[in-house]
């Protein structure tokens, strides 16, 4: 399998500040790749290079086998990007907006557009200032999804989207994805990626940090128990690999490292287990523990601040 | 301590932030509009005495702007009976020194109130503790301040100068004051009508200032002191205040008047309506594309089309009115330097509509300059992003919108000179005329070509820079209008696009400076479409 988007140390700078420090991003062909991180972490910067509206500073990005800044026109043929912050024409109607952008594309199919206006229930003939962010995000959603792109790049497009439009939108992209067709998804809603996503990249001030299935990057982070146990359980707390250890209500909790998993298993074997789940960490604990040391770092100045 | 309700008066709360952060959002532009507006006006009141040295020199002046023609350029002519430099100049050029300073108001106003409406900043503002009337005050506000520093500076150099008297000097100012704040009025107005600001802009300086030179012009052409219908303009008011002759400081309350009814006529307009929105309602529009929309020249017209509509028949309109005009346009006892903006005595009516060829020229120089900017507009708006994200280039994007912007100056320049020699031939009965004066429209397109080809390449290079193409433009025009006058040297003119093409209909066409023009044009705008391909795109 080859990859459909390969960067590697992609740097970029505005002025002082640097955008991206630093960036190896890779997307396998057929693939969902979740894009996370938080605001001014350098997701839309990193499309916005891949499409050739940035160019880099420093390292190489590949897009489709071509280059994104030499070779846009060529690669934008088989490429379809939903912005962030869809911006539209004030006197163009959504109709005609989406039929442009499709045009401009390369054309759209008219029979798949008008499912999908109808899909999203999306008044066409509307002029585009007296659309909401959610409709002008539908529009720049539609023009794309209509398309026959081999790639989409997708900017966080369903965060001004209600619910039903965001199941709509899972099930788009599942067809997609059937289809043979590779998405990069930036976003902030992590069940979406977490349902959608083959494989995750977390990006973190400009660089991935972590990237791989959710479940090799489960591996990465603690399971949290939660036992009963007939003989009391506060030696666990003192083992390797156990944290945030409490006891409420005759239950204890804590949360266990990945390798270390088997041998808190056999010491509560010993203590007479009632009852016993496990969870595995959840997405947003693992964005949490990449950010963790960033929020440790704010509180701090925080408290330095205080004093 | 009680709980207290929502402050009176909250409707204008947050005024007093707003007009210091319009402020230094304006940090550059206002001082940068205030000082060249003031270095103008220095400019003529040092230049006349020079250019026109002797007494003698003065009064044969008298029978080229005493006439009709001069009238309308100039305005009332109350200097007749006292020509002296004191009350010649201000009645001469003092027109032109509020035209500028009502360009200014306007384009506050609109950049202070619709443009951030459309870009949505105003929402965010306005969920703030703002009142519902803080943004409007503080644009009107900040406009007061603008023209009050205008009017001052205007004041001070006036008095400073030994040829003004200062009560004349304080009522002259004070004109230039009322009138800015009546027009800033009146844009107050305009910016609640549509919510684009490109039209707001367009209806105020077009159909609001255009229409009020025109009226006065019109109107002034009667009579030496004006007709009735000259007091129907705003831009009239000033000049009947007859500064260093009658010193009457009243028809300024038409001013002051005009603008507080304006203002408040937008106040209670502004009530009315929706953030964001204009009062007029958008109609349901096309559920899909027309089958041309779907190219990047497409496109450009889309957004072009209307303005180029409204441009061709205000300069229509212009134009026939100006073209009727050429009969009056007798060859007198003009002073040699006015003799040659007009191209000499032999044939001055063919003269005068050679002239309005290069006026016209310039003033559709503007439209180039506007286009542009709308382009930039597109570019840091976000709408540039999605399409150059599908399968159009930097090359086709910036490219398609040149070539819009010049197939528009070609359809206003075509029939601006239409409607100038359909005037011209109806009253001078030579129908032949209409061909010619289009023909010699035509013939000056290339220099607005050129003016388009600066703003490209400032496009291109330099983004931010993009508005710098108004120098070009300004330039033209003072040289066009007053370089004969100032005995300017010869590559000053050179250096003025707008002066190299013959002056058909008195000339013979010449196909050397429009092949010349037309490269220069093509090479800048090749210049500003490497620097396109080049740049980061501006997205925030």
């Amino acid at each position: 399998m080859t990859n459909v988007i390969e960067t590697t140390g992609l740097v970029k700078d505005f002025g002082k500040v640097r955008a991206l420090d630093g960036l190896d991003l890779s997307v396998a062909t057929g693939e969902v790749h979740g894009f996370l991180g938080p605001n001014g972490a350098g997701k839309t910067t990193t499309i916005r290079v891949l499409l050739g509206l940035l160019h880099a500073d420093a390292g190489k990005a590949t897009l489709l086998g071509g280059d994104p800044w030499n070779d846009a026109v060529a690669l934008h043929r088989r490429i379809a990007y939903v912005p962030g912050d869809v911006e539209l024409w004030p006197n163009l109607t959504g109709g005609e907006a989406i039929d442009l952008l499709g045009r401009l594309r390369g054309g759209l199919d008219r029979a798949r557009r008008d499912e999908l206006v109808e899909r999203f229930d999306l008044d066409p003939t509307k002029k585009g200032r007296t659309y909401s962010k959610g409709n002008r995000q539908k529009v720049a959603l539609i023009s794309a999804l209509a398309s026959d792109a081999e790639l989409l790049l997708l900017d966080e497009p369903t965060a001004g989207l209600d619910p039903l439009m965001e199941a709509v939108f899972q099930e788009v992209i599942r067809a997609m994805k059937a289809e043979g067709r590779t998405v990069l998804l930036s976003s902030h809603i992590l069940a979406q990626v977490e349902v959608l996503a083959d494989r995750i990249s977390i990006i973190r001030l400009g660089k991935v940090v972590e990237s791989g299935t959710l479940r090799d990057l489960r591996h990465l982070t603690r399971t949290t128990f939660t036992v009963e146990t007939t003989r009391p359980a506060d030696a666990i707390a003192q083992l390797p690999g156990v944290f945030n250890y409490e006891f409420t209500d005759g239950q204890a909790r804590f949360d266990v490292d990945a390798e270390h998993v088997g041998s808190v298993v056999e010491a509560l074997a010993t203590l007479g287990v009632r009852a016993i789940t496990s969870r595995p960490p959840t997405l947003e604990q693992l964005l949490l523990r990449h950010y963790g040391d960033e929020m440790a770092v704010h509180n701090g100045e925080r408290a330095e601040v205080a004093r | 301590m009680t709980a207290t309700g929502p402050a009176r008066g909250g409707t204008l709360a947050g005024t007093g932030s707003l007009v210091r952060f319009m402020l230094r959002r304006d940090r550059v532009k206002l001082p940068s509009w205030i000082l060249g507006i003031s270095a103008f006006w220095l400019y003529y009141t040092r230049l006349v005495p020079q250019a026109y040295p002797t007494q003698s020199d003065l009064d044969a002046i008298v029978s080229m702007m005493g006439g009709p023609a001069g009238r309308m350029w100039t305005g009332p002519t109350y200097f007749l009976d006292n020509m002296t430099y004191e009350t010649f100049i201000p009645a001469a050029y003092g027109g032109y020194l509020i035209l500028v300073i009502v360009l200014m108001s306007i384009l506050v106003m609109v950049r202070h109130t619709r443009v951030e409406e459309q870009t949505g900043r105003a929402e965010l503002v306005r969920a703030s503790v703002v009142g519902r009337h803080a943004p409007l005050t503080a644009a009107l506000v900040v406009a007061l301040i603008a023209n009050g520093v205008v009017a001052a500076l205007v004041a001070l150099m006036m008095i400073a100068d030994p040829i003004f008297a200062t009560a004349g000097s304080l009522l002259f100012a004070a004109g230039c004051f009322t009138t800015g704040l009546a027009f800033a009025g009146l844009t107050a107005v305009i910016v609640q009508v549509t919510e684009y600001s490109r039209t707001a802009t367009s209806l105020a300086a077009g159909a609001g200032l255009g229409l009020a030179f025109l009226i006065k012009g019109l109107g002034d052409m009667g009579h030496e002191h004006g007709t009735l219908l000259s007091w129907f303009s705003p831009m009239a008011w000033p000049q009947q205040t007859a500064p260093f002759v009658l010193d009457r400081w009243w028809p300024l309350a038409l001013s002051l008047a005009f603008a507080v009814v304006t203002a408040a006529l937008g106040y209670a307009l502004s009530a009315r309506r929706d953030v964001g929105a204009g009062l007029v309602a958008p109609r349901a529009g096309k559920a899909r594309g027309a089958w041309w929309l779907g190219t990047p020249i497409g496109l450009a017209w889309r957004l072009e089309r209307r303005a180029i509509m409204w441009w061709a028949l205000g300069l229509g309109l212009l134009g026939m009115a100006m073209g009727a005009f050429a009969e009056r346009a007798v060859p007198g006892e003009m002073p040699e330097a006015l003799l040659q903006v007009l191209g000499g005595a032999e044939d001055i009516a063919a003269g005068y509509l050679a002239y309005m060829g290069i006026f016209m020229a310039t003033i559709v120089a503007i439209y180039a300059v506007l286009a542009m900017q709308g382009m930039r507009a597109e570019e840091t708006g976000g709408r540039g992003e999605p399409v150059l994200s599908t399968a159009v280039s930097r090359w086709s994007w910036l490219g398609a919108n040149v070539l819009v912007g010049a197939i528009g100056v070609v359809i206003i320049m075509a029939v601006a000179g239409a409607a100038t020699g359909l005037g011209a031939a109806s009253a001078l009965g030579d129908n032949a005329l209409i061909w010619d004066v289009t023909a010699a429209h035509l013939n000056h397109v290339p220099p607005v070509l050129v003016v388009l080809g600066a703003a490209a390449l400032l496009f291109g290079l330099l983004p931010r820079a993009t508005g710098a193409a108004w120098a070009v433009v300004a330039y033209g025009f003072i040289v066009g209008t007053f370089g004969a006058l100032m005995d300017l040297p010869e590559v000053a003119f050179d250096l003025s696009p707008f002066e190299h093409a013959a002056r058909m209909p008195l000339e013979e066409f010449e196909l050397a400076p429009v092949v010349g023009l037309l490269a220069v044009a093509a090479a800048l705008t090749v210049a500003g479409l490497v620097g396109f391909r080049r740049r980061d795109l501006d997205v925030t």
